[in-house]
């Protein structure tokens, strides 16, 4: 999103559901932490818009009416630069969050034998794909984040881990 | 019969045309709208907020179909959780091939028109079908 211009254009979902049963609007709050939306109040969520982000919100603002609530999707920009840096900070910061938890991960992975640290380059790619995809502003702890998964992708102990009878010496 | 959809498909319309034509309606014709409101008035809405032939709970339209249509190959089963977890990405289902069908879908749309990315997937979601259907049987990957 270029900044310079002007503010972007943003996708708002606003949403009220009962407060029972509390599954459906557990639902929809996983639902939303996957999208990456930023809180803006109570009922008011916000993404950059683009054609993936408005139908996830589309979807979920059904998923919401079919809960017996009630919900609107919106499209605005902020009125101000400065309001949508605020939006974007915030976001990247959630996000940098993410990137440091998983770039420790893979640091602590580096350890492991051969067999539980190829498990864990698997699950830790997975979870990086999923980060990545809700990052609409790229903090600088990404790039770290891709490189120690990249790395524990690579290295080896040196040392197979035996005690694993389905590993055999290539 | 006519059948209306948003414009711009991605891999849930494109599979569900698909499935459509071979299970429902073989003379299917298709029509790719910007609102639900374009939607002509003889034509039946799919993937669509606020229309029956759509998502439902944590279902994509591909699931409502097959529930709607009682279509219980489970073949047609496998390549639900494909569609699903190709659109929605919620690892409710192992599909594993999945992600590869998420950015074809996206590149073709890209490049070529609603109505050629029904042209060009459908054989490709036939060719699936027959790959999916071979595994079940063999109780492994096929060829």
């Amino acid at each position: 999103m270029a900044l310079t211009t002007g503010p972007g254009e943003w996708v708002m979902l606003t949403y009220r559901m009962p407060r029972d049963p509390s599954t459906p609007r557990s639902s929809v709050w996983r639902r939303l932490r996957r999208l990456g939306v930023a809180q803006l109040g109570d009922g008011l969520v916000a993404l950059p818009a683009d054609a993936r982000t408005r139908e996830q919100l589309e979807w979920i603002a059904e998923a919401v009416r079919e809960a017996d609530g009630t919900a609107g999707v919106w499209l605005a920009r902020p009125a101000t630069l400065a309001q949508e840096r605020e939006l974007a900070t915030a976001m990247a910061a959630a996000r940098a969050a993410e990137y440091q938890a998983l770039r420790a991960e893979a640091e602590a992975a580096v350890s492991l034998g051969d067999v539980e640290r190829a498990r864990a380059v698997r699950r830790l790619r997975a979870e990086l794909g999923r980060i990545r995809r809700r990052d609409f502003f790229p903090p600088a702890e990404r790039d770290a984040a891709v490189a120690a998964v990249e790395l524990l992708g690579t290295s080896t102990t040196g040392e197979p881990h035996r005690a694993d009878p389905d590993v055999v010496a290539t | 019969m006519r059948w209306a959809t948003r414009q711009g498909v991605h891999i849930d319309r494109a599979a569900c045309a698909w499935l459509i034509r071979r299970e429902v309606d073989h003379d299917a014709e298709f029509a790719f709208v910007a609102d639900p409101a374009d939607v002509p008035a003889d034509a039946t809405p799919f993937d669509m907020p606020g229309v029956d032939l759509s998502h439902h709970g944590p279902d994509c339209t591909f699931e409502t179909l097959l529930h709607r249509y009682d279509l219980t190959d489970p073949v047609l089963w496998r390549m639900a959780a494909m569609v699903h977890e190709a659109d929605i990405d919620d690892s409710r289902y192992d599909a594993p091939e999945a992600p590869g069908f998420d950015l074809a879908l996206r590149a073709l749309s890209m490049v070529e028109s609603d109505d050629r990315i029904l042209e060009l997937t459908g054989p490709l979601f036939d060719g699936v079908y027959e790959f999916f259907r071979r595994q079940l049987m063999l109780g492994r990957e096929p060829a």
